[in-house]
């Protein structure tokens, strides 16, 4: 490629937060005249360079080029201005407002300084609209008249209108129906001619390698390879994306124990009020690891969460066979000796700006209690207990677990578990955000509970670890079931990203 | 460089002064409160009549707040407390009145706590509607109560009662009032701090999703601190009926904004949560009864004592929105 088309170049380009590494001495170009196309795991990266790019955070070091000056956006406006426009997985647009107003949004002032023309500004609007072939719709109408779909187009002619020279399309295609996914590659296909450049990113491999020029494959933060059109191929991509070295006893080294037969927790038909999970059937058997996998949206997280009694239930039962008792709410799913770690820690699994005492108390404190008394010496004993058995890092058990790292987090989240001794434990992404360290130590953890005869239902978006870890690994499409691999039968990674996809 | 150092050595130590800070501010507030306004109302603030008739009032204040912790704590904005003292302690009175007992009274004055502290509770936990906005609408709808129940009475006196009813010297009932409250605190400290109701209150204040996945029972729980609450109103309804002998529709009045201000001046965030302590209610309740008073003695109007309440309040909750870094309001 001609380095005189050389638009955007990145130099060692690094991410960090907290201890998560989210992008490991990026360097990558990108070139006029071409649609770069990205593609890796939920958290390989791919959105955090596009976020660098376009000003929405400030990269921890590395260099950044565009159109060959040093490139150090202050904020998304900066970035828009100098000419990146970003279009987003999440919903842009304002509610309560004209799509004209929504499209002109922060440019007010180009329709008159103190009082607004406001036909000229839907004139205007509908000449966005127009451009991007998005037709028959009133630019006047209120926002809120148009679907989802037609909102994000709405945003995509914003976006457009501003004449960007590079273009940023983060995932927006899944939100999209056909009739839009065509408005965007059109799009894209027109900017690539007039010698912009188009930066893609999506799940969708069939998408990709239909529109892409060149693919660049990210995993874990690290830029694995740039691909043209021509080495394109779906088994080199997907080999690209998942393949990594499994080292000594990362995860767990021993499969030998068959299954037992005992099924201690059975779901039938369940069909959840929130996310997508339809007429979901399945048995979790006593002293094994069971993975849930796919991709996002899928239907897993609600899962996890109805195993434990926290969703409404529209259809269906989940039933515990040892006791012969439906479960229907944490606080009884927590009587019969379950344990659930959520996905959003900071959100639904800790007080924030509560003592880790506090934080493992709230999960443990019938276990210490004695008659009504909870007393200070069986506190101070129990907590600090877990924290030398889980090697929390912290200065006091009184210490906020605010300031704790991700890691350490989530080992007070596993710590109220723990403690209780719990049967069955659902966790889901138990190690999202984690770093190796603490990730290692939480197999083993999740390992030595299995050896201790405790179910396991391990949610997780990242295929490697479910197959490190997991006797059965169940995989969800569209909030079915859409696979089963045993360990025994052998998961192969192509073949689970084949059902899942 | 070398600053910077510095300035990096420097930081470590000053959290764990933020927190001494932090617990030791309530009672300097109190201490500051008590020197300006000595000064101000030249002694007359320390005087042996005045700190008599501060004594009752803490009296009151203090009993409701202390409840109010457990309440505030799991994270409820209350401020209806007056209106339900004033319900308990004109239809107590009536009872009284209609009895000659102390005790049948006191009985009423507890039943009636406990239905509106289950009532506020079964609101909370089972309409999605912030509990603020409730408490908001209960305390006019608790005057329009007692308005009704007081019919053409203004003023209802023990005096009138069917059989003559024991009086108490101002020494008995300071005895009386000040055993009550210290069995109270003590009962509080022990919940809160010594059984599993404070762990759950303080969780559910802090994050009430991380409560429930806890499997903590947040119905139930927020039963209890209502029920707390609701005693700690009850009691205080009692002791103010056996001291002044009258009950009137003006009872509480300024009870819930005194709670609410007590609370963070005791040094506790209103979003409660795992920094809601006992202490704050009553040292806060100290607090607040000296400076009505010292602005009372300093001849300002009521009016002009609502608005420097006020602004005391703004400062406080500014202050230590500063320090706590947001999270005061309540959700």
């Amino acid at each position: 490629m001609q380095e005189d088309k050389l638009i955007v170049e990145t130099r060692q380009l690094c991410k960090n937060f907290g201890p998560t590494v989210a992008l490991n001495n990026v360097s990558i170009k990108i070139y006029r005249g071409q649609i770069t196309g990205l593609i890796g795991e939920n958290g390989s990266g791919k959105s955090t360079i596009t976020s660098i790019l376009s000003g929405m955070q400030p990269p921890t070091s590395g260099e950044m080029f565009f159109k060959g000056k040093p490139h150090h956006p202050a904020s998304m406006i900066e970035g828009a201005e100098l000419g990146i426009g970003m279009i987003v997985q999440e919903q842009g647009t304002v509610p309560g407002i004209s799509i004209a107003e929504n499209i002109f949004l922060g440019e007010e002032k180009k329709f008159g300084k103190l009082f607004i023309n406001r036909s000229a500004m839907i004139k205007e609007a509908q000449k966005a609209l127009d451009a991007i072939g998005f037709t028959g719709v009133d630019a006047s109408a209120p926002i809120e008249s148009l679907n989802m779909q037609d909102r994000k187009l709405v945003e995509i002619a914003k976006t457009v209108y501003a004449n960007p020279e590079v273009l940023v399309v983060d995932e927006t295609t899944t939100a999209l129906s056909q009739k839009g996914r065509e408005i965007i590659y059109g799009i894209m296909r027109k900017m690539r001619d007039e010698d912009k450049a188009v930066i893609f990113i999506s799940h969708d491999l069939e998408e990709l390698m239909e529109t892409c020029d060149t693919l660049t494959v990210l995993r874990d933060g690290v830029l694995i390879t740039t691909l043209s059109k021509e080495e394109m191929n779906e088994d080199v991509i997907k080999r690209c994306m998942v393949g990594r070295e499994m080292t000594g006893d990362y995860y767990r080294a021993d499969f030998s124990e068959p299954i037992s037969d005992e099924v201690v927790l059975r779901m039938k038909d369940v069909t959840t009020a929130f996310g997508m999970l339809m007429n979901f059937s399945m048995e979790l058997h006593k002293g094994e690891i069971l993975g849930i996998g796919g991709l996002s949206h899928c239907g897993m997280h609600e899962l996890g969460k109805a195993l434990f009694g926290e969703m409404k239930l529209l259809e269906g039962e989940v039933l515990d066979l040892r006791y012969n008792e439906p479960i229907s709410s944490p606080k009884q799913a927590l009587k019969r000796g379950y344990g659930y770690v959520s996905k959003d820690r900071d959100k639904e699994a800790l007080v924030l700006t509560a003592s880790i005492a506090d934080n493992i108390l709230a999960a443990g404190f019938d276990k210490i209690q004695r008659g009504p008394f909870l007393l200070p010496s069986d506190t101070k004993k129990y907590i600090n207990g877990l924290i030398r058995d889980l090697s929390i890092k912290c200065a006091s058990p009184k210490q906020d677990v605010q300031y704790l790292s991700g890691g350490n987090k989530q080992k007070v989240v596993f710590g109220k578990w723990v403690g209780r001794g719990c049967d069955i434990l659902v966790l889901d992404c138990p190690t999202r955000g984690v770093d190796i360290g603490v990730k290692a130590a939480m197999y083993q953890l999740i390992d030595k509970m299995r050896r201790e005869g405790k179910s396991i239902v391990m949610i997780s978006e990242e295929l490697t670890e479910l197959i490190g870890m997991c006797d059965r690994l169940l995989v969800l499409k569209d909030g079915q079931l859409a696979g089963e691999f045993t360990h025994a039968g052998g998961m192969n990674e192509n073949q689970i990203i084949d059902v899942m996809i | 460089m070398e600053q910077k150092i510095e300035a990096k050595t420097r930081k470590a130590p000053s959290k764990i002064d933020a927190r001494l800070i932090g617990s030791l501010a309530p009672v300097a507030g109190l201490v500051l409160v008590v020197v300006v306004f000595s000064i101000l109302t030249k002694g007359a603030l320390l005087s042996a009549s005045n700190l008599q008739a501060l004594a009752s009032s803490v009296i009151t204040t203090a009993m409701c707040a202390i409840g109010a912790v457990f309440v505030f704590g799991a994270g409820y904005f209350d401020m209806s407390m007056g209106g339900s003292l004033c319900i308990a302690a004109v239809l107590g009175a009536k009872v009284m009145i209609a009895s000659g007992s102390y005790f049948l009274g006191f009985v009423v004055i507890l039943a009636i706590s406990m239905v509106l502290a289950i009532i506020k509770g079964l609101l909370a936990s089972y309409v999605n509607i912030p509990f603020f906005i409730f408490t908001i609408i209960l305390s006019s709808i608790f005057s329009a109560v007692v308005l009704v129940i007081m019919g053409s009475e203004t003023t209802i006196s023990l005096a009138s009662a069917a059989k003559a009813m024991r009086s108490f010297s101002f020494a008995e009932i300071s005895v009386i009032s000040v055993i009550v409250l210290a069995l109270f605190f003590g009962f509080c400290l022990v919940m809160f701090n010594y059984t599993p109701l404070g762990v759950k209150a303080k969780n559910m204040g802090g994050n009430i999703i991380s409560a429930r996945q806890s499997g903590i029972n947040t119905t139930s729980t927020t039963l209890t601190v209502f029920l707390m609450g609701g005693l700690g109103v009850a009691l205080a309804a009692l002791l103010l009926l056996m001291r002044t002998r009258t009950a009137d529709a003006s009872m509480g009045g300024t009870l819930g904004t005194d709670v609410m201000v007590a609370l963070v001046l005791g040094g506790m965030p209103l979003s409660g949560g795992p920094r809601s302590k006992i202490s704050a209610g009553l040292i806060g309740a100290v607090t607040i009864t000296f400076l009505n008073s010292g602005l009372a003695i300093m001849g300002l109007t009521t009016g002009q004592i609502q608005a420097t309440r006020g602004v005391v309040f703004i400062i406080v909750v500014l202050v230590s929105s500063l320090s706590y870094r947001g999270k005061l309001l309540p959700r």
